[in-house]
């Protein structure tokens, strides 16, 4: 009995927070409802309307355009970085705080930082260019740079956390490689290559894994910087989702949608762990 | 280790007692907590205003009044809609918890058709006394225009705020011109002769006007369908769920627009995160509503001087000219438990005296005919000249078409409008034709 009351605040909060929304999710993935009216039950009609919505499958591309530019982006940036704060350099505990800082602080007060700086009349980076000399660019509304400029922003937002855990990597990888690799006069950066790099794949494994997943989940920073445009080129799947969810009230649609792209996001993430697996 | 093995296991049989007990314990300690206890019957009317302070201010007079000269009446409680990220997400959630009050001011007119065939929307004309006091308030178009498509009128139209075209009266004097552009035409030579590169970066930085280039639905109001209404004398967008914008009002509009961000006389920046640039005179006009005057008189600088003008129009363009009028009306909710009694408190919440102390206190308009001839508001009109500009409008203005999916209407329309008059990656044809085309769709899917 005890055993049991103890786990049954958290069987209770799974029941009603995870357990019954993802069923009636998957329930209404076969009904039309908005809320207000009475449910009405519509087969597979919303599967149908989700094979014909090309927005959809541009939301679904826009994604993996912000992942294929943020997750390498952000492992290369947090690896290079972690790597200079693994040395004995001045300041270190600053710098290493300071990287960090943008994770802890709330996605939409990094956000509207970012507006002010990509602004294309009086943007910070943009006054800057012209000070040098450039031509000002259209970092958010111009079609084919808002979503490089989003992964830009959110990549500044989240390497701080990638840094840490690059960090402790490093502190797995065990001394006497290095020392062996100095007794036959490697470089520090053939070390870096050739013994950190190898031996931290479990850890990049990992980054890569958080990153998609979060890549997958890109919803403020649309949400508030572009509104999903310029032309649709910033609308995330997330973004679209919720849309249809809670803007349109088309909540049968919505969860056809969301059971969707939730299984892309689980095949992806297979298919990387098989392939890190083997590169490991 | 087994978890059968731990010591604390008990026999099956006595276990599920016990969890069966268990069970029934938390369900009565939830029933316990989650139930408030009831003493006696309320029978007080709940009425919902907006937050707006000045809102509150009026409701609480009005409410006020209502309890002191009805003492032998069920009382009104008033409250302002609980706090959320909009008012609308609040309501609907209260429609779906079943906790709406029993009356609600500040409905969005757009909103009214979806609440009405869901039917959680008294449909007030079958009480006792409306249809009397609906042709005493308003004109049969205004009648027309809140009546829905089951015939049936489910909202008092309440109050308006015109969307007019504000411009800095030095700056159109100093371009030359006696009054502010009126006409595509003119509109464009002044756009002309006020765009400039003020700091000589290369860039230009003084716009005639500008326009949230955001493909929200609702920024459409603030610029395509004012001038829908203006071009085309009023018409609908949509009429008995049938497309009727596909005209060459839709598409004049939309070329209109494409051109000032073609010549760069609207700038496709978001202008809203700076100081506010009508005011620094970095725009010289701005379509917007009355709520900008109280703005516009705190935060002026010294000799700053601006008025308020009908929206522009083609070039010919012959009758009166219509605007958006933002329409935010009152309705009785299905969980009313005296219908009637509330409306009996609308009828005292719109009369002539209680809309001139609204007037009065938030400087919006009461959506009443002939407000601007009338001699009980006419003493205000002259002191707030402004004022009197909307009110000399509000005999021409259009709320929102009569469907429940308006605001995915307006959705498509602005998609099309990002693509054609900000992007130029269609025709105004093209860009009207496929709005159309998605917006038929969407209607036939909804009428299935």
């Amino acid at each position: 009995m005890i055993p049991y009351l103890i786990i049954s605040p958290y069987i209770i909060f799974f029941l009603i927070f995870i357990a019954f929304p993802v069923l009636f999710s998957i329930f209404l993935t076969f009904n039309k409802w908005n809320i207000i009216s009475p449910m009405q039950f519509s087969g597979f009609k919303n599967y149908i309307r989700l094979f014909q919505d090309a927005l959809f499958f541009k939301s679904i591309y826009n994604t993996f355009i912000f992942l294929a530019i943020n997750i390498p982006l952000q492992i290369v940036i947090a690896l290079f970085l972690a790597e200079i704060l693994n040395q004995k350099i001045k300041f270190r505990g600053f710098f290493r705080a300071a990287f960090f800082l943008p994770v802890v602080v709330s996605g939409v007060v990094v956000t509207i930082l970012w507006q002010q700086l990509y602004g294309f009349d009086t943007g910070l980076l943009n006054r800057i260019l012209v000070s040098l000399g450039f031509g000002r660019i259209g970092w958010l509304i111009d079609p084919k740079l808002a979503m490089p400029s989003i992964a830009i922003m959110a990549t500044w937002k989240n390497v701080g956390l990638y840094i840490v855990l690059f960090l402790v990597g490093f502190q797995t990888v065990p001394k006497q490689y290095y020392e062996a690799a100095d007794l036959e006069g490697a470089s520090h950066w053939q070390k870096f290559f050739k013994i950190t790099m190898p031996m931290i794949n479990p850890t990049i494994f990992l980054v890569v894994i958080l990153s998609t997943v979060g890549g997958f989940s890109l919803f403020i920073e649309p949400y508030i910087l572009t509104g999903g445009g310029p032309l649709n080129s910033t609308l995330s799947a997330v973004l679209y989702i919720y849309k249809e969810g809670f803007f349109y009230y088309h909540m049968g649609y919505a969860s056809t949608l969301g059971l969707f792209f939730a299984l892309i996001i689980v095949s992806v993430v297979v298919i990387q762990k098989k392939f890190i697996e083997k590169e490991v | 280790m087994n978890l059968i093995d731990n010591k604390f296991f008990l026999p099956k049989k006595l276990l599920n007692n016990r969890i069966t007990y268990f069970i029934v314990l938390l369900l009565i300690l939830f029933n316990f907590t989650s139930c408030k206890k009831k003493t006696g019957v309320d029978n007080r009317l709940v009425y919902w205003s907006s937050n707006n302070i000045y809102e509150i201010e009026f409701a609480k007079y009005v409410v006020g009044e209502w309890n002191k000269n009805h003492p032998d009446l069920p009382p009104i409680k008033y409250q302002p809609v609980p706090e959320g990220e909009s008012s609308e997400e609040i309501i609907l959630a209260a429609v779906v918890g079943k906790t709406t009050p029993d009356i609600y001011s500040n409905i969005w007119q757009g909103d009214v058709e979806a609440y009405a065939q869901a039917g959680v929307l008294i449909p007030l004309d079958t009480l006792k006394g409306f249809n009397d006091f609906i042709y005493q308030r308003s004109d049969s178009s205004v009648v027309d225009e809140v009546r829905s498509s089951d015939g049936h009128i489910y909202q008092v139209p309440w109050k308006i705020n015109p969307v007019m075209m504000m411009y800095n009266k030095k700056i159109i004097s100093n371009l030359g011109l006696k009054d502010a552009p009126r006409t595509y035409d003119e509109y464009f030579k002044s756009a002309k002769l006020f765009q400039r590169d003020a700091n000589g970066d290369g860039y230009v930085d003084r716009w005639i006007g500008f326009s949230a280039i955001k493909t929200s639905w609702w920024q459409r109001f603030f610029d395509f369908y004012p001038l829908y209404l203006a071009a085309s004398n009023g018409a609908p967008l949509i009429k008995n769920n049938k497309v009727v914008f596909n005209n060459k009002y839709a598409i004049g509009v939309f070329t209109f627009l494409r051109e000032l961000y073609a010549k760069n006389y609207f700038p496709k920046e978001r202008l809203s995160n700076r100081q506010d640039v009508f005011l620094s005179s970095v725009i010289a006009t701005r379509f917007t509503g009355p709520w900008e005057i109280e703005h516009a008189n705190k935060f002026k600088p010294k000799g700053f001087k601006f008025s308020f003008s009908s929206m522009p129009v083609p070039d010919g363009h012959k009758g009166p000219v219509y605007t958006y009028g933002d329409p935010k009306n009152i309705v009785i909710f299905n969980t009313s438990k005296n219908p009637q009694l509330a409306w009996d408190f609308i009828k005292f919440f719109v009369s002539k005296k209680n809309d001139f102390k609204f007037l009065k206190l938030t400087s919006q308009l009461p959506r009443r005919k002939n407000i601007e001839r009338d001699s009980l508001f006419l003493e205000y009109f002259n002191k707030h000249p402004k004022m009197k500009i909307f009110a000399k409008q509000s005999k021409y203005i259009r709320g929102t078409d009569v469907s429940p999916v308006l605001k995915e209407v307006f959705d498509m329309i602005s998609q099309e409008y990002e693509a054609s008059v900000i992007y130029g990656t269609k025709t105004p044809e093209q860009a009207i034709n496929d709005a159309a085309k998605s917006v038929s769709l969407l209607l036939y899917n909804q009428g299935k």
